[in-house]
């Protein structure tokens, strides 16, 4: 096969129409005679619901309907359980609205449909509602604290979940080990702001009993067929569109939110095309978060530093509802481990039940909770035991020959935690050598003989990604020459019209620009599972090589006739298809194309059908292990807590590369968020679980003055588990940030001894923690 | 969130007492109170417009007037629902005599919830002293008128 286009830094296929304003999102979609919907929702975290009056709404001018639970039928009933797990005994799903209990701020309890989005505001005013509040649950500890109410009256302790795995003889490795550190590790609260925030538009023909539904998920497949069964549809009559999405990051695949039910539900009782637009406060408390958990972990080590044993206890906070089930917390403790070579590991976790929004994936996906675990456990025997803190990390890597190296636990895909491939001492050595980390000591004393407190940070990371169960791809040539690549996941930015149409361009011998990529339509293409877990690339890619590859043979058999050779000496390349040895015997592409679909005389039956098309699925039997090394250098003001990164390095192994630029933006953006969720952002609730940050003036984002130029050094070792060799790259950037910044800001304040166990940061954290240090004998 | 603070008023405790007391000191005194009808002994139904930071809205609601020691104690409970989301205040009012006067010591417990919360909480207690400060200079005018 060529590659002249896989691997190569191919400027993006839908970049022209993004960056002229041509993209088409959700709010985009022009349908004739559209509604506006928009949602009431509880100003209370606990309450029961004693009445709704919505008479003074519905008499409002311009308002088309209000709905509350009692209208929706068997709609009403609690929203779908998405991902079971035999240790998840209380699998809470909240209904589309509220029935007679509130459990967070935000949640759904009257729909308004109205001819703007004014008026429907203007009409959730005038809806009263009668509330019982109750004391609510705010935070981890008071709920599973004595005596904390209940979120859920049958739900004791709040506790849903208790999970446990386990490898070797934890026990015994604590107990005849030299050094054991105890720490407790609190992560808060974040949320993944994407620039776009969620939005449904529904649109329903009574004549055809035909759905349409445009949704700014990551998962349209799932929610077309979820529909079709909620409201009695054939698959075949409901299509949904995921069109262009302003970033997705793991909130969007849940399903259902409330409006994606409720949407096309009013679309269908009112005849009329609805649209409901999320605003950004409604986002804060409407669409899923993660990260909070409460981790107490121990290190058994030896003398030099290598690790006997590992334990963590920790409560993951799940918010009111549990609809994606334990997938956070289960990769939370799988992905601790890391690149370390660990023979005795204890992993438990309870899920608990708070009065706050829900959790479900944000990239990263409980992986940075799991990194900062086991990066400031290492972090804190290098230090106890005068180690460097690179070096305890090198003596305890997985070494290139123990591949397939089998941790001894259950991942997230209910498949064996197995890496298949990678060079973990390679990675280090050459972030490492980016860092100048022999250097290091010299500048860092150069630096505070000027009075400026420098810090740097390396940590190490195993991320699990391109897991299962499937995804398939159709691959067209049409007689134009034009190929057509339509597959099931959706695209919210990771350039998979560029990397898809690279893949498909270099088995057909096109270019990319040949290659026109339909993502996220239903329509198009009715099979797959979703975008998530860093398996777009892996997963979808590696079907649509497949189905490319099979046009390529087809191509071959049918240009046969054409140019009378055998089909093992037909070439493609340039648009063209030709003998080997002798380009003057060439039809175009399309020429063929156009020949694979005859009008008269029989068919060819080896050609096994008319086109040159063919659809394929890849289902991985595991996921494929990418990994990295973040190492960073930054600037304290130990007199204000302000923070400035000076350097900072990925070094990063995602297998074969598709194209290094779109990978390149995938780690930058990746290391943009991780620092929001270092040092910037944290989702505040107050003792009665209010939010109290639900503007970007409370919740900060870092912008372009906080992000510095990430400079990315790649190693590739090609996975065994995929033909084209690939891991995935979604997460890279995120997932060891907080554990890098927290050992950076150690570093740079190492006089004060600081002790950092916390994430997120803030100029005001670090400034009490350094006034408390300062003042500690 | 909590609020307290005292104040002095040039009247005696009795007629401070009275004052707090009147509906319709409490309807001219209270900021941003629409509307103030009894619905039963020391119980009122109570529209109020306040806007905190950038959301304003209207809350409807009661204000009920309890555990009376006359001219010396009582406790004022505030709660309100709207669009911007529900207020629910508890404040307790005690008097002495100060002088010729009476000094106010209240202590106030103001919980909000929604919109207001989410994005008002960090002006709340400054509004809430503003507001409370509203209210004493208007008694303090209106015995001044009286007296």
């Amino acid at each position: 096969m060529s590659t002249r286009y896989f691997g190569a830094r191919v400027t993006r296929n839908e970049d022209p129409a993004l960056l002229t304003g041509r993209g088409l999102f959700v709010d985009d979609v022009r349908l004739r005679g559209v509604a506006h919907a928009a949602v009431l929702r509880s100003p209370h975290a606990n309450a029961r619901l004693l009445s709704i009056d919505v008479r003074q709404a519905r008499a409002l001018r311009g308002v088309l309907a209000v709905y509350v639970h009692a209208d929706l039928g068997t709609l009403g009933d609690p929203l779908p359980k998405l991902i079971p797990h035999p240790a998840l005994v209380h699998h809470k799903t909240q209904s589309a609205l509220a029935k007679d209990r509130v459990r967070y701020v935000g949640e759904p309890v009257a729909f308004v449909v109205a001819e703007s989005r004014y008026i429907a505001e203007d009409a959730c005013d005038r809806i009263a509602v009668e509330y019982d509040p109750l004391p609510a649950v705010a935070s981890l500890e008071a709920a599973v604290g004595p005596d904390a109410p209940r979120v859920h009256d049958d739900v004791e302790g709040n506790v849903c979940a208790h999970y446990t795995q386990r490898v070797g003889d934890v026990d015994a490795a604590f107990a005849r080990a030299p050094h054991r550190f105890r720490e407790r590790f609190v992560i808060d609260r974040g949320a993944a702001s994407p620039m776009e925030t969620r939005g449904v538009a529904a649109s329903w023909d009574a004549g055809a009993a035909r759905l349409e539904v445009w949704d700014s998920t990551q998962a349209p497949i799932p929610i077309r067929n979820g529909l079709a069964q909620l409201l009695g549809l054939p698959e075949q009559h409901v299509r949904v569109v995921a069109p262009d999405v302003g970033g997705g990051f793991g909130p969007k695949v849940m399903m259902f939110y409330p409006e994606e039910i409720l949407v096309p539900f009013a679309a269908m009782r009112l005849g009329r095309p609805v649209k409901w637009i999320e605003d950004r406060r409604e986002h804060f408390v409407a669409t899923n978060q993660e990260r909070e958990q409460i981790h107490d972990a121990e290190i058994a080590v030896d003398g030099d530093g290598r690790i006997l044993g590992v334990r963590t206890v920790f409560l993951h906070d799940a918010g009111a509802y549990i609809p994606y089930g334990l997938i956070v917390p289960i990769v939370a403790s799988t992905t601790l481990p890391g690149p370390y070579r660990i023979p005795n590991y204890h992993c438990e976790f309870r899920a608990v039940f708070t009065n706050k929004t829900m959790v479900s994936p944000y990239r990263g996906a409980g992986r940075p909770q799991g990194v900062f675990v086991m990066e400031r456990l290492l972090d804190r025997a290098a230090r106890e035991l005068g180690v460097d803190r690179t070096e305890i990390r090198r003596r305890n890597l997985i070494q290139p020959h123990e591949f397939p190296y089998d941790v001894g636990l259950i991942y997230q895909d209910n498949a064996p935690l197995r890496y298949d491939s990678g060079d973990y001492p390679r990675c280090l050595d050459r972030a490492l050598e980016l860092i100048d980390y022999a250097g290091w000591p010299a500048r860092q004393r150069a630096a505070r003989a000027e009075g400026r407190a420098l810090g740097c940070g390396v940590a190490c990371y195993v991320e699990g990604t391109g897991i299962g169960p499937y995804e398939g791809a159709r691959v067209t040539v049409e007689p134009s020459g034009q190929v057509f690549v339509a597959t099931g996941v959706g695209t919210q930015g990771q350039g998979h019209l560029t990397a898809f149409a690279q893949i498909a361009a270099d088995a057909l011998g096109v270019s990319p620009r040949r290659v026109t990529v339909h993502t996220g339509d239903t329509g198009m293409f009715g099979w797959g599972t979703g975008t998530f877990a860093s398996r777009g690339a892996t997963v979808a890619g590696n079907a649509v090589a497949l189905a490319a590859a099979a046009v390529r043979e087809k191509t071959r058999l049918v240009a046969a006739t054409l140019l009378e050779a055998p089909p093992e000496e037909i070439e493609l390349g340039d648009g063209d298809v030709f003998v080997r040895g002798v380009p003057a015997r060439a039809v175009t592409l399309g020429e063929v194309a156009r020949a694979a679909n005859p009008l008269r005389f029989a068919m060819p039956r080896e050609w096994e059908g008319p086109g040159l098309e063919a659809i394929r699925y890849f289902a991985p039997p595991q996921g494929a292990f990418s990994n990295g090394v973040h190492a960073c250098v930054v600037e304290v003001d130990a007199e204000t807590g302000a923070l400035t990164v000076l350097r900072y390095v990925v070094v990063h192994d995602c297998g074969r590369v598709i194209n290094p630029s779109i990978l390149d933006g995938q780690i930058r953006g990746g290391v943009a968020q991780g620092l929001g969720g270092a040092f910037y952002e944290k989702l505040a609730y107050d003792d009665q679980a209010q939010p109290l940050s639900t503007t970007f003036m409370d919740y900060l984002l870092p912008t372009a003055a906080e992000v510095p130029p990430v400079e990315i050094g790649h190693v590739e070792t090609p996975s065994p588990l995929n033909p084209l060799g690939i891991k995935g790259a979604g997460e890279a950037g995120v997932i060891p940030v907080i554990a890098v910044i927290a050992q950076a800001v150690e570093d740079a304040l190492d006089p004060l001894r600081l002790h950092i166990t916390e994430a997120p940061l803030s100029p005001n954290r670090l400034r009490q923690l350094i006034v408390e240090a300062r003042r500690s004998p | 969130m909590k609020l307290e603070g005292t104040q002095t008023l040039p009247a005696t405790v009795e007629t401070v007492w009275k004052s707090i007391n009147d509906p319709e000191t409490l309807r001219r005194c209270t900021p941003g109170l629409k509307e103030l009808s009894e619905t039963g002994p020391d119980a009122y139904a109570a529209t109020l417009t306040v806007g905190i930071a950038a959301v304003k809205g209207t809350y409807k609601g009661t204000l009920t007037l309890s555990e009376k020691q006359p001219t010396t104690h009582l406790k004022i409970i505030l709660e309100g629902t709207g669009g911007p989301g529900f207020m629910k205040g508890e404040g307790i009012v005690d008097l002495e005599p100060q002088g010729e006067g009476t000094l106010v010591k209240w202590t106030g417990d103001v919980q909000v919830g929604g919109l207001m919360a989410g994005v008002g909480q960090r002006m709340l207690g400054g509004v809430g002293k503003m507001l409370i400060g509203q209210f004493f200079k208007c008694l303090e005018q209106h015995l001044g008128t009286d007296a």
